[in-house]
C-alpha cells in the first residue's frame, strides 16, 4: 500500500550496473523517486565505481578508484543497496539470473560488447523475465557502426558529435572546454526513456531493450545549427555568447571583478523598455542603428559595448533587479560561492540541502532532487552502501538461498 | 501509419511557449502520445519565428526549430490571454491525462492557467510545469531565457577564457534540459496518480536542473574541496592533458583519466624524452605547466589531420576524439549507419531531415508518424469534435480573434 509520502517508484526493483557518472546517476534518480536500486559491484573491487572522488560530487579525482572509502561516491550512489557479485562465474550468473527473475530494471553504461560477452545480454534476460526492461548507455550504441567500440569520455564524445565546435567566441575557431554534461543529459533521457517503457510494461507486461547512444541523446541540443545545416547547407562556427534573431543577449561586465551580468531582450516590446533603463548612463544606446532588430543583429559589436558602458555602473545584482523589475530575462553569472548563497536555489533545496550521516564527518551539501512533485516529493534515503553490505538480505531474503550456501558463495569470492 | 509507441494512450495539452515545453512535447509525442500543442492565433508558437528558415526567408510553417520541436503533434490555435480561451482550455482539459506547460505562474494558484484552474473539471489531471526558477520560490515570478537559467545555475563561470566574458551552452542548451526533466517529471506524476488515485502537480526548476550538472566546478567542488576555479580557456584544470587541442585541420580534444591511455600515447609518439619530465610524474599537478608540456606534444600533433589521428587513436584504444563541425557530424558514416538522421516529408516545405532518435526500443520504436503540424490545423478536429462546438459558435470565436 503506497501513501501520499511515498516516492512514485516505490515498489519497483532496479539492477545497477552503473560506473563513473551517467549510469550511477540514473540509478540514483530511481531510488531518491522510491524505487529500491541494488547496484552490482565485484567482489574483488574495482569495478562498480561512481566518479566522485574523496569527499567530492560529481568528478573525477585522483582518489577516483578508492573504493575502501564510503566517501569516495556517495553522491550517486546515496540510499542504493550493494551486492557484490562475481558475474564471470557460473555461481555468479545463477544468482543474477534469480536476482533478474524479480527485477523491474536493469540499467549499464558499459560499452556494447560488455554484457553479451558475459552471456547476460537482452536475450538472455528477457527470456529469464519477459517483463525485465534492459537499458544500456552506451557512447555510441549498441548496433554496427565504426564508433561502435570507441573508448570514450564525455568532453571527447561531445567533439565527435559536433556539440564542441559552437562552443567558443564567436571571433576564433578554437573551441573551448565545456562542463562535461553529457552524462547527466544521457541519464536524463535514459530516465525518461525508461519510465515510458514501464509504461507500456505496465499495461501489456512486455519489457524489451532500450539502446541509447549518449552521443544521439546529447547531440538533439544541436538541433537548430543542425537544421540551418539540413536545410540552408550553412555550417555554424562558435557562437560566444550570441543567439540567433535576439539582440542584446549575453554576458555583460559589471562594475565587480570578473562579475558579470546576463541579459537578454527577447522582442522588440523589450527592447523599448531595456533601451530607457539604459539610457540613463549610456546615450549612444538610442542611436536609430539600434532601433530594429535587425538593425541590432548587424551592429552587435557595438550594441554590446553599449550596453556595457552602462552595466559597468552597477554591480550584477543591482543590474538584476533594474531589469527584473520590468520583467527583463536577467540574473548575475554565477560562481560556486555564490550559488551556496543563492537565495533562489536554497529555496528549491529546502528539504534537502543539508544531511545529516553518520558516516560523514562533514556536514554535506547533496545535490536535492530535481522533479518536484505536489504529492510524494522524491528524497535522499540514505548514505552510500559499502561493498557487499545488503549480501544477505538479498540472497537469503529476496532470493531464498539458505545461509551456508551464501557462506560457501563468500569463501568462494563468488560474492 | 499505425501508433506504435509506449505512450500511446496517453493525451497530452502542450501549453506555453518557445524551446523547452516544445522538447518535453516532442519527447512524449516521438513515443506516441497524443500531443496537442496550443498556439496563439495568428503568429503562434514564437519557434515558427525563430528559423532558421529555408533561404532565410521568413514563413510561420518553414522555421527549422519549429520543424524539429513539433514532430508528431496537432497545432490548434487559442488566445489563453482571454477568459474565453481559459474557458475552453479549462474544457478541454477535462478529456487529457497532462498538461505540460512553460508559462510563469506569476499569481500562484490563482493564476488563470495554474494546476488549481485547469484541474476544475479534472481532479486526475496531472500537470508538469518548466519554470527557470521555480515554482516555490521567492523569485517564482522573475523573467528568464535560457540564458538566464545557465547563469543562475553557475554553469558558465567556468566556461571560457580568463581574461575574456565566461560563455554560455550555445543554442539554448538549458531549455532542452528542462525539456527533458519536464517531461520525466510528467511520467513520475503519472505514476504517482495512479497510487493516489488522484491528480498532482509537478514541477521542475531549469536553474536547478543545469546546477545539478555541474561537477567539480559547482557547488558540490566548492563545498567539498573549495575549488572557486577560474576559467580555464580551451583547458580543464585537474589533470593533464584535458584540453582542445589543434590538429592540421582542426582540434582534437585530448584527455586522460587513466595513466595506461596516457602511456599508450607516449607511445605512440615514439617514446620521447620529454615524457620522462618531472612534471609529468604526477598528471594531477601538471596543468601548472601545461603551456611547457604542450608545447613537447602539440606540433606532432599539428603534423597531422583530425582524421589521420582519430584512426590512430582509435587502434590504440586512446580516448582522443576530433572536434567535428556541424556539416561532418551529419555526414558522418556511423550516424548513417545508425539510421539516426529522420527524412521528413511536409506538405509546405517538402522535404528534409532531422536529428533522429535519441533512443532506440526493441519493441515500440521512437517515430515520425506525422511532421510538425500547420498552425491551426487541428482546430476544426479540436473545436467540434472534441468540445462540441457548433459552426456559428466556432466562427464567432474566429472573428473574435480567440482561435
Amino acid at each position: 500500500m503506497t501513501t501520499t509520502t511515498d516516492g512514485p517508484l516505490s515498489g519497483i526493483r532496479v539492477i545497477d550496473h552503473g560506473h563513473v557518472w551517467a549510469g550511477p546517476l540514473l540509478g540514483m534518480s530511481f531510488k531518491d523517486m522510491g524505487a529500491e536500486v541494488i547496484k552490482i559491484q565485484s567482489p574483488t573491487g574495482g569495478s562498480g565505481v561512481s566518479m566522485a572522488g574523496k569527499g567530492m560530487v560529481g568528478t573525477a579525482t585522483r582518489d577516483a578508484v578508492d573504493i575502501s572509502d564510503p566517501m569516495a561516491y556517495h553522491a550517486f550512489d546515496r540510499g542504493k543497496k550493494s551486492l557484490s557479485l562475481d558475474l564471470q562465474t557460473k555461481d555468479g550468473k545463477e544468482i543474477y539470473k534469480k536476482l533478474i527473475a524479480v527485477s523491474d530494471v536493469v540499467v549499464e553504461n558499459f560499452s556494447a560488447r560488455v554484457m553479451p560477452s558475459l552471456g547476460l545480454g537482452f536475450d538472455v534476460l528477457t527470456k529469464v523475465n519477459p517483463k525485465i526492461i534492459l537499458a544500456s548507455l552506451s557512447a555510441t550504441g549498441a548496433t554496427d557502426g565504426p564508433w561502435r567500440d570507441l573508448v570514450t569520455y564525455g568532453p571527447s564524445l561531445a567533439a565527435l558529435y559536433g556539440i564542441k565546435s559552437v562552443l567558443g567566441y564567436h571571433d576564433s575557431d578554437h573551441p573551448q572546454e565545456d562542463q562535461a554534461d553529457l552524462d547527466p543529459t544521457a541519464a536524463g533521457h535514459a530516465f525518461f526513456a525508461i519510465l515510458a517503457a514501464l509504461e507500456y510494461r505496465d499495461a501489456t507486461g512486455r519489457g524489451q531493450h532500450i539502446d541509447l547512444a549518449q552521443g544521439e541523446a546529447c547531440i538533439q541540443r544541436i538541433a537548430e545549427p543542425l537544421m540551418d545545416y539540413f536545410l540552408n547547407g550553412r555550417v555554424a562556427g562558435p557562437q560566444g555568447n550570441r543567439y540567433p534573431a535576439t539582440a542584446p543577449h549575453g554576458y555583460y561586465k559589471t562594475s565587480g571583478l570578473d562579475e558579470w551580468v546576463s541579459i537578454s531582450v527577447r522582442n522588440q516590446e523589450e527592447w523599448e523598455v531595456f533601451k530607457d533603463l539604459a539610457a540613463q548612463k549610456s546615450k549612444n544606446i538610442t542611436n536609430s542603428k539600434f532601433e530594429t532588430l535587425q538593425g541590432r543583429l548587424d551592429n552587435q559589436d557595438e550594441l554590446d559595448e553599449t550596453v556595457e558602458s552602462w552595466t559597468k555602473n552597477y554591480t550584477a545584482m543591482q543590474l538584476t533587479k533594474i531589469l527584473q523589475q520590468s520583467k527583463i530575462p536577467a540574473y548575475p553569472v554565477m560562481g560556486a560561492l555564490d550559488l551556496v548563497n543563492d537565495e533562489n536555489l536554497n529555496s528549491l533545496h529546502r528539504s534537502s540541502l543539508t544531511v545529516t550521516d553518520n558516516n560523514f564527518s562533514l556536514d554535506s551539501v547533496y545535490r536535492g532532487v530535481i522533479w518536484k512533485l505536489e504529492k510524494g516529493q522524491g528524497e535522499i534515503s540514505g548514505p552510500t552502501p559499502s561493498t557487499g553490505a545488503d549480501n544477505d538480505e538479498i540472497l537469503i531474503d529476496l532470493l531464498g538461498y539458505e545461509e551456508e550456501k551464501v557462506i560457501k558463495f563468500r569463501s568462494n569470492g563468488i560474492i | 501509419m499505425d501508433i506504435n509507441g509506449p505512450l500511446k494512450n496517453l493525451r497530452v495539452l502542450e501549453i506555453g511557449d518557445f524551446i523547452s515545453v516544445a522538447y518535453a512535447g516532442k519527447l512524449l509525442a516521438d513515443l506516441g502520445a497524443e500531443v496537442i500543442k496550443i498556439e496563439k492565433p495568428i503568429t503562434g508558437d514564437s519557434l515558427r519565428s525563430h528559423g532558421p528558415f529555408p533561404k532565410d526567408i521568413p514563413h510561420i510553417e518553414k522555421s527549422g526549430l519549429h520543424l524539429f520541436l513539433n514532430t508528431n503533434k496537432k497545432s490548434v490555435t487559442l488566445d489563453l490571454a482571454t477568459e474565453d480561451g481559459q474557458d475552453l482550455l479549462i474544457s478541454a482539459v477535462a478529456d487529457v491525462d497532462l498538461v505540460i506547460s512553460n508559462l510563469s505562474l506569476e499569481d500562484g494558484a490563482n493564476d488563470p492557467l495554474s494546476y488549481e484552474s485547469l484541474s476544475k473539471k479534472n481532479d486526475m489531471l496531472v500537470m508538469s510545469s518548466i519554470t527557470i526558477f521555480g515554482y516555490d520560490t521567492p523569485y517564482r515570478d522573475w523573467a528568464g531565457t535560457a540564458l538566464t537559467a545557465t547563469a543562475a545555475s553557475g554553469a558558465s563561470k567556468k566556461i571560457g577564457s580568463p581574461d575574456k566574458v565566461p560563455l554560455w551552452l550555445p543554442y539554448c542548451a538549458a531549455d532542452f534540459q528542462g525539456g527533458i526533466h519536464g517531461a520525466i517529471a510528467a511520467l513520475l506524476a503519472l505514476r504517482k496518480k495512479r497510487q493516489l488515485n488522484q491528480g498532482l502537480h509537478a514541477w521542475i526548476s531549469v536553474v536547478e536542473v543545469m546546477a545539478s550538472y555541474l561537477g567539480g566546478s559547482g557547488v558540490p567542488g566548492f563545498v567539498f574541496q573549495g575549488i572557486l576555479g577560474s576559467r580555464d580557456g580551451t583547458h580543464r584544470s585537474g589533470f593533464y592533458p584535458w584540453q582542445v587541442a589543434p590538429a592540421s585541420d582542426g582540434f582534437v580534444e585530448v584527455i586522460t583519466m587513466v595513466d595506461e591511455q596516457w602511456k599508450r600515447f607516449i607511445n605512440l609518439m615514439d617514446n620521447p624524452d620529454w615524457a620522462d619530465d618531472p612534471r609529468l610524474s604526477d598528471r594531477w599537478l601538471s596543468f601548472e605547466w601545461h603551456k611547457e608540456l604542450d608545447a613537447f606534444w602539440h606540433p606532432w600533433m599539428k603534423g597531422k589531420t583530425r582524421s589521420e589521428l582519430f584512426k590512430l587513436f582509435s587502434e590504440n584504444r586512446i580516448p582522443f576524439q576530433p572536434v567535428n563541425t556541424v556539416d561532418e557530424i551529419a555526414k558522418s558514416e556511423h550516424l548513417t549507419l545508425r539510421g539516426f538522421w529522420h527524412e521528413i516529408e511536409h506538405p509546405v516545405v517538402g522535404s528534409y531531415k532531422i536529428p533522429g532518435a535519441p533512443y532506440l526500443f526493441s519493441k515500440t520504436p521512437w517515430a515520425v508518424y506525422r511532421p510538425a503540424p500547420q498552425l491551426g490545423e487541428h482546430n476544426e478536429e479540436f473545436f467540434k469534435t472534441r468540445l462540441g462546438l457548433t459552426a456559428s459558435e466556432r466562427s464567432s470565436l474566429a472573428k473574435l480573434g480567440i482561435t
